[in-house]
């Protein structure tokens, strides 16, 4: 692999080839503290974490959305399966852009492969081949050894194969059980495994990042990626994404009247306490019970939507859509008020009718057969809840910095008090004994010698 | 105004998509008249769904966890002692247990399981003796450290190396970095005690791996 070289090609342009997500930002208030140990959830670092976290976990939602299409026959896999290869396409660039254009291509041969495997389980489950299941679970399992082989020599060592092949394993497993669960009509756990296949894929892009910036500490200014603020943004990155998932999937079962309806719409319910308990561990019991109303509210509406649609109802929509605008102010006015006015009113209304808008234009193209829009909608959708998790995680690591300080020691300790050990006063015994020693002598030739004499 | 039954009426959208006209007062009704309906579909689709066995073995989540350490064994330097949570001094130091036998856990740092580097301190003498690491140089690699939690349940490491650097220039941010894998890194002194500074001149790591599944 001719990495060295190519890796000149400057990991920083990893940024610039993923979208960059502003909704309101924290940004008009003073950083306040600066420096290393400053608790910032956005440098160069922090940024590919989050970058590689949206490509990486929306890779795991689309391959799951994908083979439930697949083998329903539904009209719109074809669209799945292509924001999924354009997903590929990007993690590829990525890879590309850190270690090179042929690694890139390498990483792309590789990482395709395993969406292809997945493919032959649906279509040999769909024949019900029992063969042809066996044999593209093995195909997976080859491919793990060769994915896990291939990031241990990009990063040098710095992700072991074999760990790599453990991550691996609970990827394939998650979307193998996810799709086992329900073809099977067991959609709660086809639905919990979807959200646990998603929130898995932040712990591998926590460790894909931090060896990229480990090993190339200069292209992202010595930071890391490991810090309590980082930490936040992800956690947050990773629960609102899968707020944006879990909505527009629930609205396409929804309109299709489909078994699995009610397992995905509680599974975004329990997304939703999730978030709440997010808000919960920053502004307490009161302002999460408040939040988690007004959250709860705009996907009600959704919901009203979705039903006027199906009713064929244009007031009933008219009617969800004010309902949503009304929701966007009391949502902002919230977010304004806890964050003590970090994140600004007017913003935040501004984010919000992006993220509805996303969410609606994902659903009218998918109910008016626009599959390829309406899978585009809803990448963009996914991709935005990142930008919320930036700010959001922005305005409260500012508000209060006291809990995001968590800082490493900057030096050994002092685990020794010498009782054992040769001490530098030994060392001053020792020449003093020489000394004694060496006077001694001379004391004791000398009286010889007067002996001598006398 | 709504918002309060926004959950549930998204319930109530199950079965057709179109029907969500019940109030509040049948939902509980509703719901359980869709629960079996949901039992009967169910049915519906095992039955249809032909005898392919489902893939066994299955590793749906990973063990990165870890845990939180109270209780350490190194077999083969006869230790077996508590574990303190040890912090950060306000010198930048990682601070140490305030036993001579007890081992200090970074407890701010990442937990023995989980990735990264999980990080524990013991000293080496006391004033007058030897303390809890006072063999630990003796460690070879394949050598395993034990690590519990206040449950029992136990994680083992096994050596991977040792190392020692001068007090003022060890790679502390590597030691305390985060890692894909689970380690576990124990720091004691070594070297001349150097009475000026009250401290020895040396360190000494011993690294160590978590095994994979015993």
């Amino acid at each position: 692999m001719k990495m060295k070289k190519a890796l000149l090609a400057v990991p920083l342009s990893v940024s610039l080839l993923i979208p960059t997500f502003t909704v309101a930002n924290a940004h008009g208030h003073e950083n306040h503290s600066k420096g290393p140990m400053s608790a910032e959830v956005s440098n160069p670092a922090i940024d590919l974490r989050a970058s590689l976290d949206t490509l990486l976990s929306e890779h795991a939602f689309l391959a799951v959305v994908a083979m439930q299409k697949g083998i329903d026959g539904k009209e719109d896999f074809e669209a799945a399966a292509g924001q999924l290869n354009q997903n590929t396409e990007a993690l590829s660039k990525a890879v590309g852009s850190v270690y090179g254009e042929e690694a890139g291509a390498q990483f792309k041969e590789i990482w395709s492969s395993h969406i292809g495997y997945f493919v032959d389980y649906v279509t040999a489950t769909a024949e019900n081949n029992e063969e042809g299941r066996k044999q593209a679970l093995a195909e997976l399992d080859k491919y793990r050894t060769t994915q896990a082989d291939f990031l241990d020599k990009a990063t040098e060592g710095r992700l072991k194969a074999a760990d790599l092949e453990e991550g691996l394993k609970v990827h394939i497993d998650q979307l193998i059980w996810a799709f086992e669960s329900y073809r099977t009509g067991e959609y709660d756990k086809a639905y919990d495994n979807i959200s646990e296949a998603m929130h898995h894929m932040f712990m591998t892009g926590k460790g894909l990042s931090w060896a990229i910036t480990d090993q190339f500490p200069d292209k992202f200014e010595n930071k890391s990626v490991d810090t309590p603020a980082a930490d936040l943004r992800a956690d947050l990155n990773s629960v609102f994404s899968a707020h944006a998932a879990l909505a527009a999937l629930t609205m396409q079962k929804g309109i299709d009247g489909a078994k699995d309806f009610e397992a995905a719409a509680a599974e975004l319910n329990e997304n939703t306490d999730d978030i709440t308990a997010a808000v919960e561990s920053v502004y307490g019991a009161e302002g999460a019970a408040q939040f988690k109303e007004i959250w709860s509210s705009h996907i009600g509406y959704f919901v009203d939507y979705v039903t006027a649609t199906a009713e064929k109802n244009e007031d009933g929509k008219k009617q969800a859509i004010a309902e949503l605008d009304e929701y966007r102010m009391e949502q902002a006015k919230f977010l304004d008020t806890a964050t003590e006015g970090r994140l600004k009113a007017a913003d935040l209304e501004e984010g919000l009718k992006v993220h509805i808008d996303q969410l609606l234009a994902a659903f009218n193209s998918y109910t008016g057969k626009d599959y390829p829009a309406a899978y585009k909608n809803i990448s963009e959708a996914y991709a935005h809840m990142f930008g919320v998790g930036q700010s959001l995680s922005g305005a409260i690591v500012d508000q209060f910095p006291d809990k995001f300080a968590g800082q490493k020691p900057s030096d050994m300790p002092k685990t020794g008090m010498g009782g054992m050990s040769q001490s530098t006063n030994d060392a001053i015994l020792w020449s003093l004994f020489g000394l004694i020693l060496a006077s001694a002598t001379t004391a004791m030739i000398l009286r010889k010698k007067a002996t001598n004499n006398s | 105004m709504k918002k309060v039954f926004g959950g549930l009426m998204l319930a109530g959208l199950l079965i057709t998509g179109c029907s969500a006209q019940e109030d509040t007062k049948n939902n509980k009704a509703s719901e359980s008249s869709e629960t079996i309906k949901i039992q009967e579909q169910e049915k519906e689709v095992k039955a249809s769904s032909t005898e392919l066995t489902p893939p066994e073995g299955l590793k749906l989540k990973a063990d990165t966890e870890g845990i939180v350490p109270i209780a350490i064994e190194i077999p083969a330097l006869n230790i077996s002692t508590e574990i303190e949570k040890v912090g950060r001094l306000e010198n930048g130091q990682m601070g140490v247990p305030k036993g001579m036998d007890t081992v200090g856990w970074f407890s701010d740092g990442a937990k023995p399981g989980s990735p990264g580097n999980a990080v524990m301190a013991g000293h080496v003498d006391s004033k007058s003796g030897p303390a809890v690491f006072y063999k630990l140089e003796e460690l070879k690699n394949g050598d395993e450290v034990i690590v519990k939690d206040q449950d029992g349940k136990a994680l083992t490491f096994e050596v991977t190396g040792k190392e020692k650097y001068n007090r003022e220039t060890a790679p502390v941010e590597k030691i305390f970095d985060y890692a894909y894998g689970s380690k576990l890194n124990l720091i004691t002194c070594t070297g001349t005690f150097n009475v000026e500074e009250g401290t020895h001149e040396e360190r000494l790591v011993v690294y160590t791996e978590l095994k994979a599944d015993e």
